[in-house]
């Protein structure tokens, strides 16, 4: 697939920006803060719907406005495409396709597809699991759209669910208020100090409450599921690729593994049992997610490990090794998406070309060729390739405008 | 916030900035719309303005809950209740008085209601207790009641209020569920009637 136009009207720092993309390679070349990475955060949200550095939609609108826009022309093979997103302060999003508003945002992903690697990649090595589960659900969002779905309900059913523990844990602690302050410490370690003994469930709970609680529990459980099989599934797909890739970027010295730990394991990949195993730990967790108020058993606590020659990568090495293992999952998610879709995904390369080491270069630029556009941002034109510059289309970024 | 009030304040004469603030909480108004709005109702005269705030005032002291219900009805009884033509045996439960609007225009639906007046959901402090459930539950063992249809939005928590009033009520009754065609995410009073009657006529047993 091949992104021809990009225009972005109060995104960011742009106020109004058309950009022609004429080459396979663009490069965008700029001092820091000009707009060089809004621009590629624009892309990313075009095929994830998602940006990995915006909590809130208000931080797109351009400072002032109540209102941003992106609108990009895609020429897939089956023909060109028109896709549009609008942001709003207010935080209400709307997608169109060919000029059609859509009213699933879900009909919007796997449109166009990304690969996104920047310098804060090395927290997926470095950084906690969060960073690890975000990196799998990016990437699943792209290969089965329908995630996007399962995980959003899976959140609010996580953030209701929390909410119920922590009103019942509330209302239990209220209740024992004056006889114990016990209820402060929010992890009792000891037992004389709890009003209630630690291995029966907690009392006085009104029935209606509690059975709230085994539905919302059946609905974490279920939705959960759906959660940990699309991750498991992915995971599995994309452990020997990067394998691969770190194989013969090391030249054969290392041996990447990744490995998926579900915090809910299941001896089975079937829907019905790993409901079970989930509603199981559930149970078996009770009392300890009742005294802390919060879920502690589901994939928002699962981890992803990603281990060199048996040794944790985290602990593993320099980090031009670390370095490595990222590139060769982004290698991977490159091919991957290919397969899946059946189309190169455009790659996006935020400022991370000039870390890497010559021989990791020249493993990235022959991989991607002219067949996967790609889009790089950089400070400078020094650490390139003479070659390779011919061959790209240079944009000058300055102040949240391009000049040519 | 402090500069566009003053901004208000400034760019409009005192009684014209309080009527536009009024018209902006209202939902889906923005400040143009409310502009707008109030604009044009100081170009009407003074008998339609009048009109209107006592229709606003009338709807707001008269409208209440039917007693059985809960839909809005100026009657202790609301209409629909006192219909001697409707089924008696069949009663859909819907989160919204919305939702009784949208399904009686379908026109399909010759059975009685009950409003729940919302949805479970622990964020915003609303439990079962909090819902219309026990009077739900008190109606169905009481009365001669042949199924109840359970017409609730398939979000996360249209699902557990689902699930919740399905559990109270099968021991009691047949209950069903409208297998609602529905967008994700999308709600109830968006759509279509050909969507609900469709809907209404492929009901599925709650299981
Ligand atoms: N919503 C916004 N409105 C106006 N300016 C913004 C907005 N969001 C970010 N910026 C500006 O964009 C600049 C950062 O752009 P970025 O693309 O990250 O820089 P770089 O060129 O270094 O990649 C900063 O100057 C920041 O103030
Ligand atoms: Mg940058
Ligand atoms: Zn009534």
């Amino acid at each position: 697939m091949y992104l021809k136009t990009l225009h972005l009207r109060q995104f960011r720092n742009y106020r109004e920006q058309q950009v022609e993309f004429s080459a396979p390679k663009t490069i965008l070349l700029g001092d820091n803060a000009q707009g060089k990475s809004n621009l590629l955060e624009a892309v990313e949200l075009l095929a994830t719907l998602r940006s990995h550095r915006a909590l809130r939609d208000r931080e797109l609108v351009l400072e002032g406005e109540t209102a941003a826009q992106i609108a990009a022309m895609l020429e897939r093979e089956t023909g060109s495409i028109d896709l549009a997103i609008t942001f709003r302060s207010s935080g209400r999003r709307t997608v169109s396709l060919n000029g059609e508003s859509l009213r699933r945002q879900l009909d919007f992903l796997g449109m166009m597809n990304a690969v996104q690697f920047s310098s804060l990649d090395l927290d997926l090595v470095r950084g906690g699991p969060g960073e690890r589960r975000n990196w799998v659900d990016t990437l699943l969002v792209q290969l089965e759209p329908v995630y996007a779905y399962i995980l959003q309900q899976y959140n609010t059913v996580l953030r209701q669910r929390n909410a119920l523990l922590k009103q019942q844990k509330r209302s239990i602690d209220g209740e024992t208020e004056n006889t114990e302050s016990a209820s402060f410490n929010p992890i009792l370690r000891d037992e004389q100090a709890l009003p209630y003994p630690l291995t029966s469930s907690p009392p006085h709970l009104p029935t209606s409450s509690q059975t709230e609680l085994a539905i919302w529990d059946a609905q974490l459980a279920a939705i959960g599921s759906r959660v940990i099989r699309r991750r498991a599934r992915v995971i599995q797909r994309i452990a020997p690729l990067a394998q691969s890739w770190h194989r013969t970027i090391s030249n054969s010295t290392e041996i990447l593994d990744i490995r998926y730990a579900p915090n809910v394991h299941a001896e089975q990949d079937d829907p019905s049992v790993v409901q079970q195993a989930f509603l199981e730990k559930l149970e078996q967790r009770a009392i300890a997610e009742f005294h802390q108020g919060t879920t502690v058993v589901g994939p928002h606590r699962d981890e992803i490990e990603f281990t060199i020659n048996q040794t944790p990568a985290r602990q593993y090495g320099s980090q031009g090794q670390q370095r490595t293992l990222v590139l060769a999952l982004k290698l991977a998610e490159l091919k991957l998406i290919e397969s899946v879709v059946g189309e190169p995904p455009l790659l996006l390369l935020d400022d991370v070309l000039a870390e890497l080491d010559l021989t990791r270069q020249n493993k990235l630029l022959d991989t991607i060729q002219d067949r996967f556009q790609t889009l790089i941002t950089t400070t400078h034109l020094g650490s390139f390739d003479a070659e390779w510059l011919k061959s790209s289309q240079i944009l000058t970024v300055k102040a949240g405008q391009i000049q040519l | 916030m402090a500069t566009r009030r003053g901004g208000t304040l400034t760019v409009y004469t005192r009684p014209l900035a309080r009527l536009i603030e009024q018209l902006q909480r209202l939902p889906g108004v923005g400040p143009k719309t409310a502009q707008r709005l109030a604009l044009h109702i100081l170009k009407r005269p003074e008998a339609e303005v009048q009109a209107l705030a006592q229709a606003l005032i009338e709807a707001k002291q008269q409208v209440g809950v039917c007693s059985v219900c809960f839909h809005l009805s100026a009657e202790p009884v609301c209409e629909i209740c006192r219909a001697p033509n409707r089924d008696r045996h069949t009663i859909c439960v819907v989160a919204d008085s919305r939702d009784v609007i949208a399904l009686e225009k379908t026109r399909e639906y010759h059975g009685k209601y009950h409003v729940l007046g919302g949805l479970i959901s622990p964020m915003d402090g609303i439990g079962p207790d909090q819902l219309n459930i026990t009077q739900l539950v008190r109606r169905v063992n009481k009365q001669d009641i042949k199924e109840v249809i359970l017409a609730i939005s398939p979000s996360v928590e249209g699902e557990t209020t689902t699930l919740y009033v399905g559990q109270l009520l099968k021991p009691f009754t047949k209950v069903t569920r409208i297998a609602f065609g529905l967008p994700m995410g999308g709600d109830l009073e968006y759509a279509d009637e050909v969507t609900l009657a469709r809907a209404l006529e492929g009901r599925r047993e709650l299981d």
